[in-house]
């Protein structure tokens, strides 16, 4: 069964809205109209041979993830001559080749390593890499290193390009306190929330009365012509809100689920994102995030633990797919803004760098290694060159994952990677 | 050269009134009630700015937090160190000292919004949060809760004062040295942390300097590290070799890099363009920033000329900044607790302030908080509605439920003034939103009231008039034009 708002329920709710709002945005006509199964409008759908219910689940590893300590190049001597310190021992290596292994951290995505539903692509980044965080991850969101202006994010860029459900304001989920700039769209769809208990809004407890004030509330933040930009971004993030707010705690609440997740906030966001799965909300794309990779002095410990955090998080979060029957739908991807710089510095840290891989996981992906490790002696001021750029990744994952068209939406075609 | 901002001379069509008062104290403050703004519009815009500026002739005096528990566990930590005490009670002495900074930082956090809410000094508090944004430290990487209450003084010291003083201060500072990793910046392993971000967020911005400058500049500033609470210079440390940067070649330290830093012109356009921004509105004209650079140089890099500029600007009163800009969190709590006069624990306007995105003394990174629409989400816009609630009925979603009785609203109203419910509409507006509002809103908050028109005789009766006093305040605070001033 499919769950959200009944049509009746949207007739008493919804419906009033349109009629007090006056001039309703389209969407909310739109939206109307495809209320009672969200995965079934007949009017949008992506190209034949790409189903319409599969969902991407991006993880931002933030702060720049050190990736020559995550896929370990422990065959390779200018390795440990670069980091005296702070080398992971060949003996602790989870290898998956003859020189390549993953940080001892990572176990648990070793074994998804293991049964194929793990691809790493190594040596990813971009031409003239920028070391600021800043900009680098706006180079990530944006997916344009040129800097030519782009005010939407790539995932932005596919809600606005007639995918399935993509009216929708939960076609975007993002799990954290600010919607980042990858999924802002030109529509205005998407939602982000940390909390599902936070994320109502009530009625106050005496006055005119609950049903009252909602009818009023409605009412004052309902879209109207010729309102200036910031009041407009403001009512439709309001009603974006409002409409989701019901589904979303809907969805979340209905689903317990047996799986243990680690206890972090990052699993957390995990799981927040399997029981909306679970629940069958209308979305293609949810968001996460883990933080504190800007790992500049005593990185031992400190990196150690956001590996084994991402590594249990999404372990975690794949079984409990497997467990719905979920798995083949989901594909994650995770990135970084960029690698750490090849040698240590003095603190036991490592300062900004440029390459590094990126990892995906999914029951419906080719498991395995892709791209090229970068020479550790063949640098460009110090830092790693890169082998392929990141858009392909995002090409690949457009293109036949999500079933959409990369050229219109990245601006140029780009190479596909296998792991697809 | 020659470049001026053009000054706000008050005119018949377009003058000093309650509407640009309230616009004063909402940026250069944390906003004011009916009564402050009527003071301040009654005296000249001049008198009202300067009022403002010189705030460190207003007495004023808050507790300083006491850290002496914090510094009797240390003594203890030390005590066992020199005996050779074994690990375990080692580990835990300093587990115990974690916690209780911790707990220290949330009383930093508290007794922080309690002062903005309270200080007579409301521009010298708002720059604090200012700096607060620019000069970033926090938590996880600084976790000495001493350390930040110390830097938060030291904003509060500097906070209109000289920006290169300033900008040596905070690179000695004990937060600053511990977020970005500078006490760990030796000779022969530098660690270029702090002098990046020190050239890209602190002071030119990017564009200006090369990856080679960063690299020189961290040499730079090798053995600048700090013990207990004091800045220390390591000359073991430091590496005294010759640097290039900016071009400039010599035996440099940190000192001599600000110093250069300050030769750029690039510096003197950066912090006028942010304090623009962040007191007026978005992305400034070219000929704005140059006026602001050019009273900056002259000025030395004294920070008050250029605030002055900004609120005595004809541009600063203009339309595209008066009630253009999204509040911050702590922006919007602090300006509506003074607007009702609420009494809700700290600790809950601490958390709501969480919810809404920003997390004082734990800033998202060494960015700060993105501003403006950055500030709204589907998740943010919510809480920001539900924060009526929490004023007036004292909970909110996401909170522990502690229905207390509902806070008094009578002093909300003047209400010798009032005999409709469009005098009561109108006093509400004015207090909350401080400019008209059209028509059909206008309904819509006539509605609470139970009535569809504005000449609805309209008098204070007790408990239901109180109720709908309240439905409508929280209605107003569950607007968009709310969100903004």
């Amino acid at each position: 069964m499919i769950r959200g708002m009944t049509r009746r329920e949207f007739i008493k709710k919804g419906m009033t809205l349109v009629a007090v709002g006056w001039t309703a945005p389209s969407f909310l006509t739109r939206t109307a109209l495809a209320v009672n199964n969200p995965w079934d409008l007949a009017q949008v759908v992506s190209r034949p041979g790409v189903p319409d219910d599969r969902i991407l689940v991006v993880v931002q590893m933030g702060g720049g993830n050190d990736g020559l300590n995550t896929v370990v190049p422990f065959g390779d001597d200018a390795y440990y001559r670069a980091r005296p310190t702070l080398a992971v021992p060949q003996k602790d290596v989870l290898r998956i080749t003859d020189d390549l292994g993953l940080h001892p951290g990572l176990a648990p995505l070793k074994e998804l390593y293991d049964r194929g539903a793990m691809a790493i692509v190594q040596g990813v980044g971009y031409p003239n890499p920028s070391r600021s965080h800043f900009r680098s991850m706006e180079i990530w969101h944006t997916a344009d290193p040129e800097g030519r202006i782009v005010r939407y994010g790539w995932i932005g860029r596919y809600f606005d390009s007639n995918c399935p459900v993509c009216e929708r304001p939960t076609v975007g989920v993002n799990i954290g306190p600010a919607m980042p700039l990858a999924l802002q769209a030109e529509s205005g769809v998407g939602v982000s929330l940390e909390n599902p208990e936070a994320f109502q809004w009530v009625a106050g407890f005496d006055g005119i009365g609950a049903k009252e004030e909602l009818e009023l509330f409605r009412l004052l933040n309902a879209p109207a012509p010729n309102e200036p930009g910031t009041i407009d971004f403001l009512r439709h993030t309001a009603m974006n809100a409002y409409l989701s707010s019901e589904q979303v705690r809907g969805a979340v609440g209905a689903y317990k689920g047996g799986i243990e997740y680690p206890n972090t906030p990052f699993a957390a966001s995990l799981r927040l994102i399997a029981q909306m799965i679970a629940g069958r909300l209308a979305t293609k794309v949810y968001y996460a995030h883990l933080t504190g990779f800007d790992t500049h002095s005593a990185q031992r410990g400190v990196h150690e633990n956001l590996l084994e955090q991402l590594a249990g998080g999404v372990a975690a979060f794949y079984r409990d797919l497997e467990a719905q029957g979920n798995a083949e739908r989901v594909l994650v991807l995770a990135f970084s803004e960029f690698g750490r710089r090849v040698a240590e510095n003095g603190s036991r840290g490592t300062d900004h760098g440029t390459a590094a891989p990126m990892f995906l996981f999914g029951k419906g992906l080719k498991g395995g290694l892709y791209g090229r490790q970068p020479s550790l002696t063949d640098l460009a001021d110090g830092d790693l060159k890169h082998a392929i750029d990141f858009r392909s990744v995002y090409a690949t994952v457009l293109d036949r994952w999500l079933g959409a068209d990369p050229q219109k939406i990245l601006g140029h075609n780009f190479e596909r990677v296998g792991f697809l | 050269m020659g470049v001026t901002l053009r000054r706000f001379r008050p005119t018949a069509s377009d003058p000093w009134d309650q509407v640009k008062a309230a616009h004063l104290l909402n940026r250069a403050g944390f906003g004011g009630t009916p009564e402050e703004v009527a003071r301040l519009a009654a005296l000249p815009v001049e008198a009202a700015v300067e009022e403002l500026l010189n705030f460190e002739s207003v007495p004023e005096s808050f507790p300083a937090p006491d850290f002496t528990e914090l510094h009797g566990m240390e003594d203890e930590l030390r005590r066992l160190r020199r005996d050779r005490a074994p690990e375990a009670a080692l580990r835990s002495m300093v587990q115990r000292i974690n916690r209780a900074n911790i707990v220290k930082f949330q009383e930093l956090r508290r007794s922080w919004v309690r002062r903005m809410i309270e200080t007579r000094r409301p521009l010298q508090e708002k720059l604090v949060l200012f700096w607060h944004g620019h000069l970033v430290s926090g938590l996880p990487e600084t976790r000495v809760a001493e350390h930040m209450a110390m830097q938060l003084e030291l904003f509060r010291r500097m906070a209109a004062g000289n920006f290169k003083e300033l900008i040596l201060a905070v690179s000695r500072d004990p937060a600053m040295l511990s977020y970005l990793d500078n006490n760990t910046n030796r000779k022969g392993k530098p660690n270029e942390n702090y002098a990046r971000e020190l050239l890209e967020l602190f002071t030119m911005g990017v564009g200006h300097y090369t990856e080679q400058d960063v690299r020189e500049a961290a040499r730079a500033f090798t053995g600048w590290t700090f013990v207990g609470n004091e800045f220390v210079f390591r000359r073991d440390q430091h590496d005294d070799g010759v640097k290039t940067f900016l071009g400039r070649t010599g035996n440099w330290d940190g000192t001599d890099i600000i110093d250069i830093i300050f030769e750029h012109p690039a510096t003197a356009r950066f912090l006028p363009r942010k304090l623009w921004a962040f007191f007026a509105y978005p992305s400034p004209e070219e000929s704005v920033v140059e006026a602001l650079a050019a009273e900056f140089r002259r000025q030395r890099w004294e920070i008050k000329p250029v605030l002055r500029m900004i609120f005595l600007s004809e541009a600063f009163f203009s339309p595209q900044a008066i009630r253009s800009r999204i509040k911050s969190p702590a922006e919007l709590v602090v300006g509506a607790v003074r607007l009702t006069g609420a009494t809700v624990p700290d600790e809950a306007l601490v958390r709501a302030m969480d919810l809404m995105g920003q997390r004082l003394l734990y800033p998202p990174n060494v960015g700060g908080w993105p501003q403006g629409r950055r500030w709204i989400n589907t998740a943010t816009v919510l809480v920001r509605y539900n924060l009526g609630g929490l004023l007036l009925y004292g909970t909110m979603p996401g909170m522990p439920r502690r229905r207390a009785a509902p806070g008094p609203v009578d002093h909300l109203l003047d209400a010798d003034r009032i005999r409709t419910a469009g005098d009561v509409v109108d006093q509400l507006v004015a207090r909350f939103l401080q400019s008209p509002l059209d028509g059909r809103r206008r309904w819509a908050l006539l509605r609470a009231f139970g009535t569809n028109r504005e000449d609805t005789p309209w008098r204070p009766d007790g408990v239901a008039s109180r109720a709908q006093l309240r439905s409508a305040a929280h209605l107003i605070m569950s607007m968009p034009e709310f969100q903004l001033h």
